[in-house]
């Protein structure tokens, strides 16, 4: 009974295939430049996405640069403290946030609307605060620092490493638009009492994605702090972790997989290159976007291609 | 063979702030048996509904579903359990297709995988007379929003379901459609209906027992014929105007 | 009814008993807490207003303050004047700011989802703090005036009072709004349209407009208050981020649409913040204390909502 894919959209699906196979690998063949644009851009990527894949539950949270910082602290001092090796503190950082997430969002997940959104805003900001008072265990307002960076700062071997993180990320995201974790959260955004007269538990399912997204939130944030060696409360929880993603999100397409890809493809070169005109202020660019988004495409990119699509077929 | 199921209630009883918005309602539903709830407006029915469904938790009294007391399950584990209900004012997940919306009950009441659940959706949609299922809802016209909630209750495996004003809305035609089908449905699975209407021709066509609440209490209860002739229930229709007269 | 008002009466009391406690230990930690929490009441204000009418969180409340404080700033370095004569000028400008924004964005968002209108507000706010970061640089910029360091001795405590002046702003705001919402017409047609925005436009109250001129009101004493905070505190781009969450924090604490209760919860606030600070070694944690604060407060007070 599954709707029958049209040779039209089949195509597409395959030239965007195709283009993105090539998009991911340009760099490995471009050099160390390129490889350090496609490593952000991959980056803020996997932010978008996993910020998409909460708010399809209806949950609009700000606090993505909180895990991401939390991710970036619980690395380095895994490398600093333990001597862990570089790559393994990636997991170690995927753990320790899913397990504050956990504990933190079994409080929180009650929550709806702005009063969620602001409290993730809040939480970011305990976080900061936690750690920059926290001197004897994480260096305190000054940071820390590694002795060095992952794979001794090999720019091909790091921007693998996001590359797979990225496509572990759009992987997850598809897990959730095409399993029942996509029926759940559309569900549950959409209209909660009819989601619960189904037999969905709101709360196991909410936290779920909360806790998967803010562990990819805090394994990003720790493989950034490798590649740089250092952590400082300022830089590792900066608001741009939240900024851009959220940017990114919306321009590509809320709500789909493909649209935060999309999104932080296009802007995240884009943003690269304007940082380099405008130094100071160049993020200003993602707020315009934002409003302007919501204001004139809030279905971003994906669901303009897909309503000209629709009107193609219908015609 | 029918399943000795029973549903019942003690004393149920919510307020909210001071208002009491179902009173002490002893109310029971048995396997195969149409049930009426009626009242005027503001009586407690769809209140009692979702007290039974678990949206509401109750100030006091029980809700006993199978000899076990259920008052504090939340909502999703009572439709697990078998108490199904529609909704008065629909809202279809309109990010959601048309089986889409039915195949919820199925993966998350009786816990199917995809594959299944969207078999067992269509089959369902099927049974009620719907078709083109993999569109969007808000191409449906009323009868067929009317029928995919009825789809969408059938769909977490009810051994009760509750319909509330189901017929709302369609024309005649349409509201005998639908009480064949709740008729067809309930004998051939066994179910427990419980039916709130306010047109009192679907009750007389589709209900053995009538049960009418007024001001959150059980007021009158029997058949069809003998409590359209009860002065309680006369006057509490008739509401202020009669109160007047006397 | 008396359930809450006996639930007030001791909630009171507790406050009290607290407050004389903290006197008694160090009276300096209660005088700069009532002044800090002239400040926050004061910014707090202008949010539970739009909150209150329009319905809509904005989330770039902080930042409007922080623009008009950028304003009063270079107006007063360029003209030569003291800040307070260049806030006549900044305060109708912050007006006109407020009309822009209102017709550029939140208007077109006001009937659309909650979730959209926040991450709008939110892109405002980081467009505004971006455009002043781009103009200015990160730079922190002060002012320093002589008058902001008067101080008085009481006994043997002796302390600053300059930011009393923050009590008499807020004490102004709170009772400006109260008269304007319930003396004038549009005030009461504001009052109106928050309770019932369909209502309202049926009685003849054009919706559109009310919600314009409550938004630029609102900027308006921003540019007032954003004027104040630049003559006592430090400024830079990001510095009305924290002040966004206080005010939402204090809004929610007192509920929607009770402008003197945030008067009482800013009080609160502001003087556990400072208690914290006077704890040796506490002053680092002094702002976990308020975000911690914060949860605590809209979890307690959407948890009484959906119960």
């Amino acid at each position: 009974m599954k709707p029958t894919r049209t040779t039209g959209s089949v195509i597409a699906l395959w030239v965007f295939g195709v283009l993105g196979v090539f998009v991911a690998v340009l760099p490995l063949l471009a050099g160390p430049y390129a490889q350090a644009i496609g490593r952000s851009v991959l980056t803020y990527l996997i932010l978008a996405v996993s910020w998409d894949m909460l708010i399809r539950s209806g949950q609009l949270s700000f606090g993505i640069a909180g895990f991401f910082g939390l991710g970036s602290y619980a690395a380095v001092m895994a490398g600093k403290w333990l001597g862990m090796a570089p790559i393994l503190t990636l997991l170690l950082a995927g753990v320790v946030v899913a397990l504050v997430a956990a504990a933190v969002g079994s409080v929180v997940l009650r929550l709806r609307g702005m009063y969620f959104a602001i409290t993730t805003l809040a939480l970011a900001e305990i976080f900061r605060i936690i750690i920059r008072n926290w001197n004897n265990f994480t260096g305190g307002p000054n940071g820390a620092l590694l002795s060095g960076v992952i794979f001794g700062g090999n720019a091909a071997a790091t921007y693998t490493l996001m590359l797979v993180l990225g496509v572990l990320a759009i992987a997850a995201s598809e897990w959730f638009e095409h399993g029942k974790m996509h029926f759940a959260l559309t569900a549950i955004r959409n209209n909660e009492v009819v989601a619960k007269s189904s037999g969905i538990n709101i709360y196991r399912y909410l936290l779920i994605a909360f806790v998967i997204t803010s562990a990819m939130q805090g394994v990003v944030g720790a493989s950034y702090a490798q590649q740089f060696g250092f952590v400082t409360p300022e830089s590792s929880f900066h608001m741009n972790y939240t900024l851009i993603p959220l940017a990114l999100a919306l321009f590509g397409g809320m709500y789909t997989s493909w649209g935060p890809v999309v999104g932080a493809v296009i802007l995240g070169v884009l943003g690269e290159y304007l940082k380099l005109y405008i130094p100071y202020g160049h993020l200003i660019v993602y707020g315009l976007i934002i409003v302007l988004v919501l204001l004139l495409m809030p279905k971003g990119i994906v669901g303009l291609v897909r309503a000209r699509m629709r009107e193609v077929s219908h015609d | 063979m029918t399943e000795s199921y029973q549903l019942r209630t003690e004393k149920l009883t919510i307020s909210f702030g001071g208002l009491v918005a179902v009173n002490e309602i002893n109310f029971s539903l048995s396997p195969g048996e149409i049930v009426g709830i009626i009242g005027p407006n503001g009586a407690g029915k769809t209140t009692l509904i979702n007290l039974l469904a678990g949206l509401y938790y109750p100030t006091s009294g029980r809700v006993i579903f199978n000899d076990e007391d259920i008052s504090t399950r939340p909502a999703h584990e009572r439709a697990r359990l078998g108490i199904g209900r529609t909704f008065q004012l629909i809202h279809p997940l309109e990010d959601l297709s048309l089986i889409e919306n039915v195949m919820n009950g199925f993966l998350f009441a009786q816990g199917m995988s995809l594959r299944h659940a969207r078999d067992a959706a269509a089959e369902v949609c099927i049974l009620l007379g719907l078709s083109d299922l993999d569109r969007p809802v808000s191409r449906l016209n009323i009868l067929e929003t009317k029928q995919m909630e009825i789809a969408k209750a059938l769909a977490t495996a009810p051994k009760v379901l509750f319909l509330d004003e189901i017929m709302a809305g369609l024309n005649s035609t349409e509201t005998l459609t639908v009480i064949d089908t709740v008729k067809r449905i309930a004998s051939e699975q066994g179910l427990g209906v419980g039916v709130v209407e306010h047109v009192m021709g679907v009750i007389r066509q589709l209900t053995e027992r009538v049960v009418v609440l007024d001001g959150g209490r059980i007021i009158a209860a029997g058949p069809y014929a003998e409590i359209s002739r009860d002065p309680q229930v006369v006057s509490a229709y008739l509401g202020e105007a009669h109160d007047a007269e006397d | 009814m008396s359930k809450t008002l006996r639930l007030q009466i001791i909630l009171g009391g507790c406050v009290v008993v607290a407050a004389v406690l903290i006197f008694l230990w160090k009276p300096t930690v209660l005088i700069y807490g009532v002044q800090r929490a002239g400040l926050y009441a004061a910014i707090a204000l202008p949010m539970a207003l739009i909150l209150g009418v329009v319905h809509i969180v904005n989330l770039a409340h902080g930042e409007l303050m922080m623009v008009a404080a950028y304003i009063t700033y270079y107006l007063s370095r360029s003209l030569g004047v003291d800040p307070f004569v260049a806030m006549l000028i900044t305060a109708p400008v912050m007006f006109g700011v407020g009309i822009l924004i209102y017709k550029l964005t939140i208007s077109h968002a006001v009937k659309g989802p909650e979730l959209n209108q926040l991450i709008l507000t939110f892109g405002v706010a980081m467009v505004l703090s971006q455009l002043v970061n781009l103009l200015t640089t990160s730079q922190t910029r002060k002012i320093s005036l002589d008058y902001v360091t008067a101080s008085a001795t009481i006994g043997e405590t002796s302390f600053g009072t300059y930011n009393f002046l923050f009590v008499g702003l807020a004490a102004a705001v709170l009772i400006g709004l109260q008269l304007f919402l319930k003396r004038t017409r549009l005030g009461q047609a504001a009052t109106a349209v928050g309770q019932n925005p369909n209502g309202a436009e049926i009685i003849g109250i054009d919706v559109q407009r009310t919600y314009t001129i409550v938004v630029a009101i609102a900027a308006g004493l921003m540019g007032i208050i954003g004027t104040f905070f630049l003559t006592k505190f430090s400024i830079f781009p990001a510095v009305g981020g924290a002040y966004t969450m206080k005010s939402f924090c204090l809004v929610a604490m007192a509920g929607i649409g009770n402008l003197p209760m945030i008067v009482v919860s800013s009080l609160i606030l502001a003087v556990a913040e400072s208690s914290i600070q006077a704890i040796p070694g506490g002053s680092g944690w002094a702002p976990l204390v308020f975000f911690a604060l914060i949860i605590l407060v809209i979890m307690t007070r959407s948890f009484r909502r959906s119960s």
